[in-house]
């Protein structure tokens, strides 16, 4: 994904400058200086962020150190191509004499596929939900009523308070003998069922995230000018035209802009399903996603972990690939339009 | 200067419009109004109910359905705090609150002027460098951590607070770049440009005239980075273990070792999340805004 395809090049100049002979000059230096204001933070980055992930990709080529199965002796690991690779995806380990065989069960690389549709499941139910609540209470939080400031203000809550204090909150309220369960009148095994172990972890991302997406709407919302929907009256569409031929077209790059973030940020979902239920539930696995999965394998080999989180990444690059290419997501002119809109 | 004014008067339209929006105060109002309270309730009542356990005593803590007329004390805050639990969480209050307060300084020191060339003063390709600052966000962080593990252990940095003061600040500086970008094309060149012909040079623009019209946009941008920064638990929970355990992580254990205490662990809550919620509260009008120009999270 170059950054053409997601970004198309300005087509007109931010600013038109005035054509002033003395200030243009000024300015071509000014065009040289600027420069070096970004550096620092782009160097920054990739050293900090660049640099780990690039050396991540080489380690994953590597063998994991161990004992050499052939003499028993611990050895470094050395060149190992696509063994990791393999390992997780073909789920093929070695055996004491050195042979390729396929994992057995309990080993982290039989977990893979089950982290893969267990990310993704809950990926797919809680950006769902999540958007389809945000975007009803967005569209109550756009009219104008008492209090609705701090109805605002209460609603960032959630979304404030660091995961690790949201995770224990829900793991006391989905305990055996909790709040949900008495609220409830049930004895649902919350942390340790498999569905209900999942259903645990929607239900408290769902709680955390969903006021931020209908902020999100909301602002998008906001810039939708009346006049709009009184033309769509006198015209005499229903509520329901409304909604879908003028209120989601027009909030559509905002909306776009929110899911692809929220996407990407459930593909990588780790501290709620490792707090909340240990990544257990079920047999163990229930709620294991790959950020789980890689830093349970970080105990056992860093080259493996490494091929696990290159393969993370592959999917998470896929899946944004995919959702800008279908939906024709342009994030940097969407942002540009919102924050002239927004003005 | 055409497109500056034409993006004004499109502005003081959208206000206009904005203005002229009257308020719907009829019955299908106010029932939607009263929906909307009952949301916003049914998202705080978790917090409130972990405020309230957390003034309890043990055993008014313990009864279940939660009694709310139970006497108050603050004995949970008490154990907390005191000794008499084992570790002290002060150490770890400090850590989280230096490595967020110094990253999200460093931050600030960083993306104002990187947000100003790429909004004010033309850079060519900006939008390919706004992309760049984007594509990090993409990056699974736990693609990242062993490398950093390795390179921290290799330099001696584990288990330090410097050490999550610069990955504090390079997880926070693209979306304060984005942030600040927004919040700095706010300001009419004009008046830079009439400053630089009256002689300004970089520093007296930044101090004279940029930090004082863009000062609640830095306001929001430095809380978003601290809120961020205080909630990071992966990193913070691989990288620390005593010296620069930071209080999300400290929390976390404190509720495996005193977990059948419930006011005592809602009061620790209550504490780790203070400073984020008062930070939330003190900008959520900018916040809004912010985070609907350029980080969404």
């Amino acid at each position: 994904m170059s950054a053409s395809n997601v970004v198309a090049p300005p087509t007109t100049p931010t600013r038109k400058r005035p054509v002033r002979a003395g200030i243009r000059k000024a300015r071509r230096g000014q065009a040289r200086w600027a420069i070096y204001l970004i550096v620092p933070s782009i160097v920054l980055l990739a050293v900090v962020i660049g640099y780990p992930v690039v050396s991540a990709i080489i380690m994953s080529f590597q063998k994991d150190a161990g004992l050499d199965p052939a003499t028993g002796l611990f050895v470094q690991g050395g060149f190992a191509g696509f063994e990791n690779y393999a390992h997780w995806l073909l789920q093929q380990c070695m055996n004491a004499s050195g042979q390729t065989i396929s994992c057995p069960p309990g080993n982290l690389g039989s977990q893979f596929w089950n982290a893969v549709s267990v990310t993704f499941f809950f990926t797919a139910v809680t950006v769902v939900v999540e958007t389809a609540l945000g975007m009803w209470f967005a569209f109550i939080m756009n009219r104008t009523f008492r209090g609705r400031a701090l109805v605002r203000a209460a609603i960032l809550v959630p979304w404030a308070i660091p995961t690790a204090v949201t995770a224990k909150l829900w793991f006391f309220i989905f305990s055996v003998a909790g709040v949900a369960n008495a609220v409830l009148n049930t004895h649902i095994l919350w942390v340790s069922d498999e569905w209900a172990s999942r259903f645990a972890v929607i239900i408290a991302d769902t709680w955390k995230t969903t006021p931020f997406m209908a902020l999100l709407i909301l602002a998008g919302l906001q810039v939708i000018p009346e006049e709009v929907y009184e033309a769509a009256k006198v015209d005499g569409a229903t509520s329901w035209q409304r909604f879908w031929q003028v209120t989601l077209p027009l909030i559509r790059p905002a909306l776009l802009v929110a899911v692809l973030f929220r996407v990407l940020d459930a593909l990588r979902i780790y501290d709620l399903p490792a707090i909340l239920t240990h990544g257990g539930g079920g047999t163990g696995n229930a709620t294991t996603t790959l950020s789980i999965l890689v830093v349970d394998q970080i105990r056992q080999g860093f080259n493996s972990a490494s091929a696990l989180s290159t393969i993370t990444f592959i999917i998470i690059f896929i899946v944004a690939f995919i959702f800008v290419r279908i939906l024709g997501t342009n994030v940097v002119r969407t942002q540009e339009a919102q924050q002239k809109g927004a003005k | 200067m055409t497109s500056v004014v034409t993006r004004a008067t499109s502005v003081s339209k959208a206000r206009a419009v904005g203005s002229v929006r009257r308020p719907r105060r009829t019955k299908r109002g106010a029932l939607l109004g009263l929906v909307a309270w009952i949301f916003g309730l049914i998202f705080v009542t978790p917090v409130l109910w972990m405020i309230l356990t957390s003034f309890h005593s043990e055993t008014s803590a313990a009864t279940n359905p939660p009694s709310l007329f139970a006497p108050l004390t603050l004995d949970g805050y008490a154990n907390f705090f005191g000794a008499n639990t084992g570790a002290s969480p002060w150490p770890a209050l400090i850590n989280s609150a230096q490595a967020s307060i110094i990253s999200t300084l460093l931050v600030l020191a960083l993306s104002i002027p990187a947000a100003y060339a790429l909004s004010i003063r033309p850079v060519r390709k900006w939008s390919d460098v706004m992309f760049f600052f984007l594509t990090t966000k993409m990056l699974p962080m736990v693609a990242g951590l062993l490398p950093i593990y390795l390179i921290a252990k290799a330099t001696g940095l584990l288990d330090s607070i410097i050490l999550l003061v610069i990955l504090y600040t390079s997880m926070n500086l693209p979306i304060a770049v984005w942030m600040m970008r927004s919040f700095l094309s706010e300001i009419p060149v004009e008046i830079l440009e009439a400053a630089s012909i009256d002689g300004a040079n970089l520093l007296t623009i930044f101090r004279r005239i940029i930090i004082p019209i863009s000062g609640p946009g830095i306001a929001a941008t430095s809380l978003i980075c601290f809120i961020f920064s205080w909630n990071e638990l992966l990193f913070a929970s691989v990288l620390t273990s005593t010296q620069a355990i930071t209080a999300p992580v400290f929390l976390t254990s404190f509720v495996t070792s005193q977990g059948l205490f419930l006011a005592k662990v809602c009061a620790a809550a209550v504490a780790v999340s203070f400073p984020v919620l008062v930070a939330g509260f003190a900008a959520q009008d900018k916040l809004v805004q912010g985070l609907s120009l350029g980080a969404v999270k």
